[in-house]
């Protein structure tokens, strides 16, 4: 019995070693490339499995064309922009379609409903033109456009304001609150974990956001990570070193950001998903 | 806990910022405008703008060749330093270029200057997107457009009465080969005497069996290094004068298409899913191949690349036995600027010098590219003294313009496509080259 | 005193009206601006032929629609996107809920575990993109040279038009794993413990127990996931447009219909097709939407 458990035990491990070398050697490989020269890394006879030298030339070669300080900014910038703005305009308004009630809010909350279920794509033509008609091309506000609100972000907070106990605005009431002070004052901080998700969920996926970058900043100085990277496949093209130091040099970042935060992001992402 | 997550906040901000200070230019502080308050879509770039409207013009100027930009960016500081204008380059990569200058072009905001190539420039004369140059030519006392390629002039002259660019450069096409694994097989390299036939003979005897090693490579893809020029050598022709009619029906053009179909199914190049996956020079690099033909423009890559200056070398391209022809496709980029530039004057200077003989000639002497301007190529083959760039030069004699029409992209991106299958032996090249001419033509009647 | 009542009553009802309104309106105008107005314009732009440069629409009527039926290209793509979509979501989705039940009890490593398998999920996906297609590099690729090794031949990955989409989709799997992981991690946190005591009581097997306990309890969460990341998957772009060009044979049987899309309506400026097009996704995933919700009584387990 003890021994079966024992076994057991060990396959599973090794199972979940087994996977998780698949999960990374990706990285791995994105790492040995990087060190390599373009000559090792196409080398078939023999096969270049580690760099001779761990050299530095191609993050050098890679970081002189193409500026990583803007791109970090730029990334910044807009993670930061649809974070700010999601968490505000959905915390309001799950509030308000969570908690209160009042007239049209059922069809209000419908549409918020609906718009979460059409793919993103049909939205990106008239939002690019809204944007270039504005003259905002190539700013940060171009970036930041499509996550000003989230349908999702409310759905979620909306969540999460209804599993809270009913007595409390009563309490606040007696305590002579409006309902904007009950809000601020007492609602919202007991949501601090949904917001906390809400803002790591939409970091991640503004963070990978690849095709609205892409059509809408597209120049060298406002585009973020995701587009750049896109970019230099043409330009590096069988730069394979080059081109790795470029991929390590743009998810190294969110990966550390990642590694001390673990538990917030799994957490986030946990509660984005778990509360039906 | 909590220290943890400022050190690890710290510590990706130094990381940052250190890359933010060691990498290179990165040109403005100006700070991105997340305000919203529109900064008047201007095509210039936002300056280091003080607030007392010193007039601080930087132009932008957008091109696509990454290995021209360090050059390039000598000869702008030259004209900054003359005019006191600034100007910055930015890169975007051929892929993406276009769809980037339509992007802008919608939202009302073009980079000041920048390339015109002949697959584009009819759809932007069309609908008057550039700076009509022509009286400005005229009154210029520092261009002369008679020492000008004509036919590369003539690409961007719309309809014989508006010049709307200034020539940059011109391109040829030659022979790229591997010296070691010629010594290897005991062949002599390739010169002037070569047909395509030796050619072929060549690349059968570099050819070994255990597939590590392929006489030749080249994509379907790649048509102006590529399989234009024999096109032209065994008298074939891709589009007719008059921009009319296609030329791939022609035998001449059957029969270049089935030479290079041939040695792909017959095993001279590197099966087909190679060819997709890898460029020719990254074969030609990775010694996968003995022998490549590319453009000129690819110098910059080639020529500081290890393993080729080790082992490559330059030789013309081969003749047809019969003709004797000898052609090389060659193209020529053009330097426009903006309709719509808010600096217009500056803008116009930085074209016109970037057509000055002065210029020209650094250009060339830095060995960027082969300027069009004549007479001025006597140094660019010692920008790059291991390797044997005149042949470039020699390929010069016999020159075919890039095939182009009003909508080249659109019959160019259907040939392509369907040439892959006379390359996979899908179909024959005659199957192939007859239903691209069909294609063509309609296409061309809609002109 | 009923009437004082009253008063409050609306008074109350009121002031929620007027609260309830202010705080969902920035929300609501971003929807609108945003997205719902969107849909409109594209579905009127569907209509139009635009010209270069965003100058001239032309009214088209159904001209556009009719020709994407003829369009044997968008066919193939979205037959493309289904077989990516086949091949991505039921295996992310069984693999994810495997590793979820193995690390959901108290083991040596267990939050190790779980940050590799996630950490795929904080990678840009064009990094992501670009080291898989080295890896699956026909010629010079590590997966080649180490099947080489074993002795055996060398796999077209992404240049075969049969199969490139299936490895295309493990790119797809291996970066969404840790999601799903990690959502049902929380949903078989909700399992009582005591079910699971119960069984083994009677001498139930795990496997057992999975199929009976946890399946069950857990296809509420099962349902969620699998519904959006279909919806996900029919929009698959990102990994396509990396890995894949013109050049490769492959092209013509992987690329996904969002990729056709981007094709039309940026690159080659036919912004009226391309929004057909965007039409043609919104139906198709509609339909799937709802066929998934209805079919949702037939196995999902609400208490």
């Amino acid at each position: 019995m003890e021994n079966r458990k024992h076994i057991n035990s060990i396959l599973l491990h090794l199972v979940l070693i087994m996977g998780s070398i698949v999960m990374l050697v990706p990285f791995l490989w994105m790492i040995l490339t990087a060190f390599k020269t373009i000559s090792e890394s196409t080398q078939m006879n023999p096969f270049v499995m580690f760099p001779s030298e761990w050299r530095l030339d191609a993050f050098e070669s890679v970081m002189t064309k193409m500026s990583f300080g803007r791109l970090y900014w730029n990334t910044f910038i807009l993670m930061l922009g649809r974070v700010f703005f999601a968490v505000i305009t959905a915390t309001l308004a799950g509030y308000a379609f969570g908690r209160l009630e009042f007239k049209g809010r059922n069809l209000m909350f419908s549409l918020v409903i609906f718009q979460m279920m059409v793919p993103v794509q049909i939205f990106i033509i008239p939002q690019y033109l809204i944007v270039s008609g504005l003259g905002m091309l190539n700013t940060s506000f171009a970036l930041i456009f499509p996550g000003l609100v989230s349908a999702f972000g409310t759905f979620l907070l909306r969540q999460s304001y209804m599993s809270l106990p009913k007595e409390l605005e009563e309490a606040a009431r007696l305590d002579g609150c409006n309902i904007g002070q009950t809000f601020l004052y007492v609602m919202a901080p007991l949501t601090r974990s949904a917001m906390v998700a809400l803002g790591i969920f939409t970091a991640l996926f503004a963070f990978k956001d690849l095709m609205w970058p892409l059509v809408v900043n597209t120049e060298q100085s406002t585009i973020p990570l995701s587009a750049a990277l896109a970019k230099i496949q043409g330009q590096f093209a069988a730069n394979y070193p080059e081109l790795m130091a470029a991929s390590l040099l743009a998810v190294i970042p969110m990966i550390i950001i990642y590694l001390f935060f673990q538990k917030q992001f799994i957490q986030g992402i946990a509660t984005s998903g778990g509360k039906l | 806990m909590k220290l943890k997550k400022i050190m690890a906040f710290v510590l990706t901000m130094i990381m940052v910022l250190s890359l933010a200070a060691c990498s290179g230019d990165n040109g403005s502080e100006g700070s991105s405008t997340d305000s919203g308050t529109s900064n008047d879509s201007s095509s210039s770039d936002s300056s280091s703008s003080d607030a007392s409207g010193s007039s601080n013009v930087e132009l932008t100027i957008a091109i696509w060749d990454t290995n021209q930009e360090p050059g390039l960016t000598q000869i702008v500081n030259d004209f900054t330093e003359k005019t006191g204008v600034k100007a910055k380059i930015q890169v975007t990569p051929w892929d993406q270029y276009w769809t980037m200058l339509e992007a802008g072009a919608t939202g009302g905001s073009l980079p000041d200057v920048f390339w015109m190539h002949s697959n584009e420039i009819a759809r932007y004369s069309e609908y008057e997107m550039l700076l009509d140059l022509t009286d400005r030519i005229e009154s210029s006392d520092v261009l002369d457009m008679s020492k000008f390629p004509q036919e590369i002039v003539e690409i961007y002259n719309w309809e014989g009465t508006k010049q709307y660019a200034i020539p940059k450069d011109i391109d040829t096409i030659a022979l790229w080969y591997n010296k070691t694994m010629f010594d290897e097989a005991g062949l002599d390299y390739p010169d002037e005497s070569w047909t395509w036939d030796t050619f072929r003979d060549a690349a059968e005897k570099l050819t070994k069996d255990d597939g590590s090693q392929y006489g030749f490579g080249l994509r379907p893809s790649n048509n102006q290094a590529g399989w234009y020029n024999a096109v032209y050598d065994m008298g074939g022709y891709i589009i007719s004068d008059d921009k009319k009619s296609s030329g791939y029906d022609q035998p001449g053009t059957i029969e270049a298409i089935e030479f290079f179909a041939s040695m792909s199914k017959d095993g001279l190049m590197p099966p087909y899913e190679v060819l997709a996956e890898n460029e020719e020079h990254a074969l030609f690099e990775a010694g996968k191949v003995a022998m490549i033909t590319a453009g000129s423009w690819m110098l910059a890559e080639l020529c500081n690349n290890e393993y080729v200056i080790e082992n490559g070398d330059i030789a013309v391209l081969p003749k047809d036995a019969d003709s004797n022809r000898r052609a090389s496709i060659y193209n020529g980029l053009g330097w426009v600027a903006a309709e719509n530039t808010d600096h217009p004057e500056e803008a116009w200077a930085l074209i016109e010098y970037f057509g000055s003989e002065e210029a020209q000639q650094k250009q060339s002497d830095l060995g960027i590219v082969i300027s069009a301007y004549e007479g001025t190529v006597e140094n660019w083959t010692a920008a790059y003294p291991d390797f044997n760039l005149q042949a470039y030069l020699d390929m010069m004699d016999d020159l075919v313009i890039r095939p182009y029409s009003k909508t080249t992209v659109r019959w160019e991106n259907m040939a392509n496509d369907k040439m892959i299958l006379a390359w996979t032996g899908d179909k024959t090249a005659e199957e192939v080259c007859l239903e691209i001419a069909d294609e063509m033509n309609a296409l061309l009647a809609e002109e | 005193m009923a009437k004082q009542a009253k008063q409050k009553g609306t008074n109350r009802a009121r002031s929620e009206f007027i609260w309830g309104w202010l705080f969902i309106l920035p929300t609501m105008l971003g929807l609108f601006a945003l997205n719902i107005i969107p849909i409109f314009q594209t579905i009127y732009q569907s209509f139009f032929k635009a010209g270069a440069f965003g100058r001239g629409n032309v009214f088209v009527g159904l001209d556009n629609y009719k020709r994407m039926f003829a369009d044997e290209s968008v066919w193939q793509a979205l037959i493309n996107t289904f077989k990516y979509a086949v091949v991505e979501v039921p295996f992310s989705i069984a693999i994810a809920l495997v590793l979820a039940v193995l690390l959901n009890r108290h083991m040596r490593g267990r939050s190790l575990y779980r940050t590799i398998y996630f950490l795929p999920m904080v990678a840009a996906p064009a990094a992501v993109a670009m080291v898989w297609r080295w890896l699956y590099n026909s010629e010079f690729g590590l997966l080649n040279h180490l099947l080489n090794t074993l002795g055996f031949d060398s796999v077209n990955w992404i240049s075969n038009p049969n199969t490139t989409f299936v490895w295309i989709a493990v790119v797809g799997i291996w970066s969404v794993i840790g999601y799903n992981m990690v959502l049902f991690l929380a949903g078989l946190q909700e399992i009582p413990q005591d079910y699971y005591e119960a069984a083994m009581i009677d001498g139930a097997s795990a496997v057992k127990q999975f199929f009976n306990i946890t399946v069950p309890l857990i296809s509420p969460m099962m349902f969620f996931v699998s519904v959006t990341r279909i919806i996900a998957a029919m929009q698959v772009f990102d990994v396509i447009y990396m890995m894949m060009d013109r050049n490769n044979p492959a092209f013509f049987k992987t690329q996904s219909l969002v990729y056709l899309f981007y094709r039309y309506s940026f690159v080659e400026s036919d912004r009226g097709y391309g929004s057909a097009i965007v039409m043609l996704l919104l139906l198709v995933i509609m339909v799937i939407t709802v066929i998934q919700i209805r079919m949702q009584k037939k196995w999902v387990n609400y208490n």
